[in-house]
C-alpha cells in the first residue's frame, strides 16, 4: 500500500482511471447533451412568448395563445423555483412509480438537466432578444419578412450572439451540477468517485483527483466558447473591392484605415 | 388623370388615450414625390408606419392600387410590403449580416429570389448608391451615410414601387446628409413615388412635388412647393417655417 498522498493519488489513478474516465465522459455527455436540449427549450419557449398578437387573430387562436403563455410561465417558476436535486427525484421515481416507466439512468440524467436548463434558458434567451434593437424587427417586418424569418435570420443570430457567455456560464453550471444526480444512480463524475472513495476509505485524495478533473473541463469547455465568440464576431478587417481606378484591386482595410478610406470617398 | 398608388382616407390611431392621427386623408400619384414636415409629435412617423403596417390604425383606409390593405384579405402581406419599402432615420441595417447579405436577404426569404439573382440584383442598387465596394464589410463598419445608402440599396433591391422614407438624413453628421440627399433626388428623378417625412426644406422645395404639413394629427395645409413652403397660409405652418431658418 502507498504512504504518501502522491503516492496514493497514483495508485488510485491506476486502480479507477477507467472508471474515473467513464464519469468524466458520462458527466460531460449529459451536460452537453442536456445543456443543448434546454437550449432548444428555451428558444421554443422564448420564440413563443416574442409572438406579438398579428392583426385579425381569432378569439380561438388567442386563447391557445393565452394558455400557452400561462404555461410556459408556470414551467418556468416551477424548475427555476426548485433544487435541480428535488426535480431529480421527482421526476426519476415520479414516472416510475406512477407511471410504470423505468428510464434508463442517463437518459433521465438528460431529460432532467435539459427541462431544468430549458426555464434558465427561456429567460436568458428572452434577454437576448429583448437586447436586439428594435429598428432590426422593424426593418425585416418592413421588407415582408414573417415573424419565424424575422427570428431566424435577424435577431436569433444577434441575440444568441450576446447571450453566448451566459449559454456558455450554463454549460458550465451543468458540468458541475451533474453531480447531483448521483441521487438517482447516474455513473457520472462523482457517482463514480463515491464508490471508488469508500473501497479504501481514501476520500480526500479520489475527490481531490476529481476536483481537478472538474476543474479542467470547466477551464476547457470557457477556454473553447471564447474562440467561439471571437468566431462569430467575424474579422475586424474588411475587404474594398473594385476601385474605379483598377476593378481587380482589393485592399484590406483594418479598423484605422478605415476612416482614412471614408474621408477619400466622400471627397470624390 | 395619375394613377393613385396609395390612398388614405379617415385614418386615425391613438396610443392609449393620447390620439396621434385625427383622421387623415391624402392621397400619392405614381411617380410623385411628397414630402411631409411637420413639428415634431405631430404624427408624422406614425403616419408612415401605419401606411407599412408597423403600427395598426384604429379606424379608415389605407389603399394600395384601390385595395385597403387593412381589410382585402386578397392583399398578400410580404408582397405589399416588398412593393411598399420603407427607410429609417437609424438606418437599421441587419448588424448581423454584410453590406451584400442585407441587401439579398428579403430578395431570397420574401421574394422567393435565387441567390444569383438577388446578388445581381443587390448589386445593381449598390452600384447605383455608390456603395458596391463595400460588399463584404459589417454595418457596424460603416459611416452614418454609408449605412443609410446602404439602407436605401437594401429597399430598392426589393423592386419598390414606393418608399417612405422617414426622416432619412436626421441622425447623420451634416456633412454627410448631402450624399444621402442625392441618392434620393436620383431615385425621385427616375420617377420613384416617394413619401418623404423630412426637415429638410432645400430637399422639399427642390425634389417634391406637393408638400404636405402636418400638426396635431391633421393635416393642416398640402399643395406644391411654392404653395405650402413660399407662401404658407396657416398661421401655425408660417411659425414652423420660422423656426426652421
Ligand atoms: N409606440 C408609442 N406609444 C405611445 N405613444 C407614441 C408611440 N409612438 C408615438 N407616440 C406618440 O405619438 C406622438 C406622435 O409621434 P410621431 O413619432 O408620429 O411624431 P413625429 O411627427 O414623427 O415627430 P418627430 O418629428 O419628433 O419624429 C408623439 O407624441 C409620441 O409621443
Ligand atoms: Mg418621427
Amino acid at each position: 500500500m502507498p504512504s504518501t498522498f502522491f503516492g496514493w493519488v497514483g495508485f488510485l489513478l491506476k486502480q479507477y482511471g477507467g472508471l474515473f474516465l467513464s464519469g468524466t465522459l458520462t458527466t460531460l455527455l449529459i451536460a452537453l447533451t442536456g445543456t443543448f436540449f434546454g437550449f432548444i427549450i428555451g428558444l421554443l419557449v422564448a420564440i413563443v412568448r416574442t409572438i406579438e398578437i398579428p392583426r385579425g387573430m381569432g378569439p380561438v387562436k388567442r386563447a391557445i395563445r393565452k394558455l400557452a403563455h400561462m404555461l410556459i410561465g408556470v414551467y418556468i417558476q416551477v424548475f427555476r423555483g426548485t433544487p435541480m436535486i428535488v426535480q431529480a427525484m421527482v421526476i426519476y421515481y415520479g414516472s416510475m412509480q406512477y407511471l410504470g416507466i423505468d428510464m434508463e439512468r442517463t437518459m433521465a440524467a438528460i431529460l432532467i438537466i435539459s427541462i431544468n436548463t430549458g426555464a434558465y434558458m427561456a429567460e436568458i434567451i428572452r434577454g437576448g432578444i429583448i437586447s436586439v434593437d428594435k429598428g432590426q424587427f422593424e426593418a425585416a417586418h418592413s421588407i415582408g419578412m414573417t415573424h419565424w424569418q424575422t427570428m431566424t435570420t435577424v435577431v436569433l443570430p444577434q441575440a444568441i450572439r450576446n447571450i453566448l457567455p451566459s449559454v456558455g456560464n450554463e454549460l458550465i453550471v451543468n458540468i458541475k451540477d451533474s453531480s447531483v444526480l448521483n441521487v438517482i444512480s447516474v455513473s457520472e463524475l462523482f457517482f463514480q468517485a463515491k464508490s471508488a472513495a469508500g473501497t479504501y476509505y481514501k476520500y480526500f485524495e479520489v475527490f481531490f483527483i476529481i476536483a481537478v478533473i472538474y476543474l479542467v473541463l470547466t477551464v476547457t469547455v470557457s477556454r473553447v466558447l471564447r474562440f467561439v465568440e471571437k468566431k462569430m464576431d467575424g474579422p475586424d478587417n474588411y475587404v474594398i473591392c473594385g476601385s474605379q481606378s483598377d476593378s481587380r484591386s482589393e485592399i484590406v482595410v483594418s479598423k484605422e484605415q478605415e476612416q482614412e478610406v471614408d474621408r477619400q470617398w466622400q471627397s470624390k | 388623370m395619375a394613377e393613385q398608388v396609395i390612398e388614405i382616407r379617415g385614418l386615425h390611431k391613438a396610443f392609449g388615450s393620447h390620439e396621434v392621427l385625427k383622421g387623415i386623408d391624402f392621397a400619392a400619384n405614381k411617380g410623385e414625390v411628397v414630402c411631409i414636415i411637420g413639428s415634431s409629435g405631430s404624427g408624422k412617423s406614425t403616419l408612415l408606419r401605419c401606411i407599412n403596417l408597423l403600427e395598426n390604425p384604429d379606424k379608415g383606409k389605407i389603399c394600395y392600387h384601390g385595395k385597403d390593405i387593412l381589410t382585402d384579405e386578397t392583399i398578400n402581406m410580404p408582397q405589399y410590403h416588398a412593393k411598399v419599402g420603407m427607410v429609417f432615420q437609424q438606418f437599421n441595417l441587419f448588424g448581423n449580416m454584410t453590406v451584400l447579405e442585407n441587401c439579398m436577404t428579403g430578395q431570397m426569404k420574401v421574394l422567393k429570389r435565387s441567390r444569383e439573382e438577388s446578388m445581381e440584383n443587390a448589386m445593381k442598387y449598390l452600384r447605383k448608391v455608390g456603395m458596391e465596394a463595400y460588399v463584404g464589410a459589417k454595418p457596424r463598419q460603416l459611416s452614418g451615410g454609408q449605412k443609410q445608402r446602404v439602407a436605401i440599396a437594401r429597399t430598392l433591391s426589393m423592386d419598390p414601387e414606393v418608399i417612405l422614407f422617414d426622416e432619412p438624413t436626421s441622425a447623420l453628421d451634416p456633412e454627410m446628409v448631402g450624399e444621402v440627399l442625392s441618392v434620393m433626388q436620383n431615385l425621385a428623378q427616375e420617377g420613384m413615388t416617394m413619401l418623404v417625412v423630412t426637415h429638410e426644406m432645400g430637399f422639399a422645395r427642390a425634389v417634391a412635388d406637393k408638400v404636405v404639413f402636418m400638426d396635431q394629427g391633421v393635416i393642416a395645409e398640402e399643395g406644391t412647393p411654392d404653395q405650402v413652403l413660399g407662401s404658407p397660409k396657416h398661421e401655425r405652418l408660417q411659425s414652423f417655417l420660422r423656426s426652421m431658418l
